[in-house]
């Protein structure tokens, strides 16, 4: 064992421990921003498996989380059921969603694979409208939490139970079939790797996690609507921060919801549409100058023209 | 008894027959060598054996058990392995980590986790003399080390069947004698060959008999020197005044 192996570990723990006793620190204002954060970490990391390691870039992800949150509302109003049985019902239940959806779409590439998802997360916004269960239009209203620093302690563990599976994925064997369907599927399934089955896992792990999200969120925000919960720009938010911060890597999506929900926390006190311009000149910047993200650029701590000039080679912009 | 038995095999595309009634054996430990001009169907009756094209009519028995109708992956862990005309690499990944993929999975009851793997796709890298781009991204491999990783990942799936589907394509003289070199020392392992090339000079020293295809029909098989020579095949390749001519 040498010293190099153990310091990002130790660098991690650190890092968890002052963010475990932030709390007590920071202002109420900033607590709440830091659960937000968690959350689109948490999502980022979700699509991170799905669009980063196996390459299906899905942009209905929002569904699972809606899913969730509807899972947790619903058992919380109308059942009665406590906070650590509904949530993890929330998450079950957005991965079996996930896994069924999947099975059909996860057929589809490319382009018809991000309509087919599209598709899903909008006609899952339908269903719920017309839904007595769900509260129709008018949603549902949660109970008033007594203790919110919960939400907290139990976004941040689901975020680091979902940066840990990102972390097993990068260095075992599921994952290495995961990336093999990425890099080539034709390949991946003659070289013996289950390609139905390995896709549908990891949109089931990815729903999993969105759906734990959207549980703690349901709670949190204390009233949930289809509007509010199925959002298109959400699975969008999902995607430009993990891909900003560099798909298929363990701490890209972490990287990319900090930096893009700091600068648009900070941004949309001063003006609101300027923080929707952001988002989109986020997106035309990343694809240009750094398709592997930001943490590939400070990994090889080099930004250089060559670098850029390559790129525009490769993908012919 | 043959380790792999194919049986009238037919692959239609729409009214096009791309393989029809193909039948052939393949020996434990044998050479096949598979030839014919373009188009002549030999990478489509691959596809059809390996499961990446479902097959129109036919059987293909593997020692003793069906193929036909199985998927790809399970063909694969079945122990029949092969290598694509078009290379395939995972380019973002080092060529490392590309044959890693091969030990991961492949035939059954290969390694399980990563650092067995890795071991073992050392080893494969070492056989193959690629151990020296180990590290390399596959992206920046050039065609003959493309060829060899193909041939590694393939390799790394501990086959007991293996389809060289073109290995040879694009090499120059002295890395076909040592790509030549290198198959024979996989049939020394054990493996049993089926070997698409056309690279005369390589097929004829690599191959136990050669089979040939033309318009997707069983031209002729048989030992290397009686096939190469057989008029009809030279007509087939070159054209029948060539062939006429060759005979006057």
């Amino acid at each position: 064992m040498n010293g190099a192996r153990w310091l990002p570990i130790a660098a991690c723990l650190l890092a968890l421990a002052v963010l475990a006793m932030a709390p007590a620190v920071v202002s109420p204002f900033m607590t709440q921003f830091l659960i937000n954060l968690f959350m689109l970490a948490v999502l980022a990391e979700s699509w991170n498996i799905v669009g980063g390691f196996t390459g299906y870039a899905s942009f209905g992800n929002v569904a699972f989380f809606g899913v969730g949150a509807y899972t947790t509302g619903i058992l919380l109003t109308k059942s009665g059921w406590p906070l650590a049985l509904a949530l993890p019902a929330a998450g079950a239940l957005a991965m079996l969603f996930a896994a069924l959806v999947g099975m059909p779409i996860l057929r589809l590439k490319g382009h018809y694979f991000a309509i087919a998802t599209l598709g899903v997360a909008e006609t899952m916004r339908e269903v719920v409208y017309n839904l007595e269960i769900t509260g129709a239009g008018t949603g549902l209203v949660m109970p008033i939490a007594r203790t919110p620093l919960l939400f907290f302690y139990v976004m941040l563990a689901i975020l680091v139970a979902a940066t840990l599976t990102n972390w097993w994925l990068s260095r075992s064997r599921f994952g290495y079939g995961l990336v093999a369907i990425r890099e080539d599927e034709d390949a991946a399934a003659a070289m013996g790797i289950h390609t139905a089955r390995y896709k549908t896992l990891a949109f089931a792990l990815s729903g999993a996690f969105a759906g734990l999200a959207g549980g703690v969120f349901a709670y949190w925000i204390t009233f949930i609507d289809p509007d509010g919960v199925f959002k298109v720009t959400m699975t969008i938010q999902m995607i430009i921060m993990a891909v900003f911060g560099g798909a298929g890597t363990i701490f890209g999506p972490l990287l990319g919801a900090l930096v893009l929900a700091s600068v648009s926390e900070l941004l949309s006190t001063q003006l609101v549409t300027l923080a929707e311009v952001f988002n989109g000149l986020v997106v035309i910047l990343v694809v240009l100058f750094m398709p592997k993200g930001l943490s590939d650029v400070i990994r090889r701590r080099s930004f250089r023209l060559r670098d850029v000039a390559r790129n525009f080679r490769e993908y012919r912009i | 008894m043959p380790i792999l038995e194919a049986r009238l095999v037919t692959k239609k595309f729409g009214g096009l027959a791309a393989v029809s009634d193909i039948s052939f054996d393949l020996g434990e430990g044998e050479i096949l060598g598979l030839i014919g001009p373009n188009g002549s169907g030999k990478t489509t009756l691959v596809n059809v054996i390996c499961g990446a094209l479902p097959r129109t009519a036919g059987n293909v028995r593997f020692k003793g058990g069906e193929l036909m109708g199985l998927p790809t992956h399970e063909i694969s862990r079945l122990g029949v392995s092969r290598t694509f005309q078009v290379v395939k690499p995972f380019r973002n990944l080092t060529v490392l980590e590309n044959v890693m993929v091969g030990a991961l999975f492949g035939k059954t009851g290969g390694a399980r986790d990563l650092g067995t793997a890795r071991r073992e796709a050392e080893a494969v890298l070492e056989f193959v003399a690629l151990a020296h781009r180990a590290r390399a991204q596959a992206d920046g491999l050039n065609v003959p080390e493309r060829k060899r990783m193909e041939l590694a990942r393939a390799l790394a799936m501990r086959p007991t069947v293996l389809f060289l589907d073109e290995v040879m394509a694009g090499l120059n003289s002295a890395e076909i004698d040592a790509a030549v070199a290198l198959i024979k020392k996989i049939r020394g392992r054990g493996v049993s060959l089926i070997v698409i090339e056309h690279v005369m000079k390589a097929i004829r020293s690599l191959s136990d008999r050669i089979m040939v295809l033309f318009h997707g029909e069983k031209l002729t098989e048989g030992p290397p020197d009686d096939v190469l020579n057989n008029p009809e095949v030279v007509a087939a390749y070159l054209g029948r005044r060539y062939a006429e001519r060759a005979r006057a």
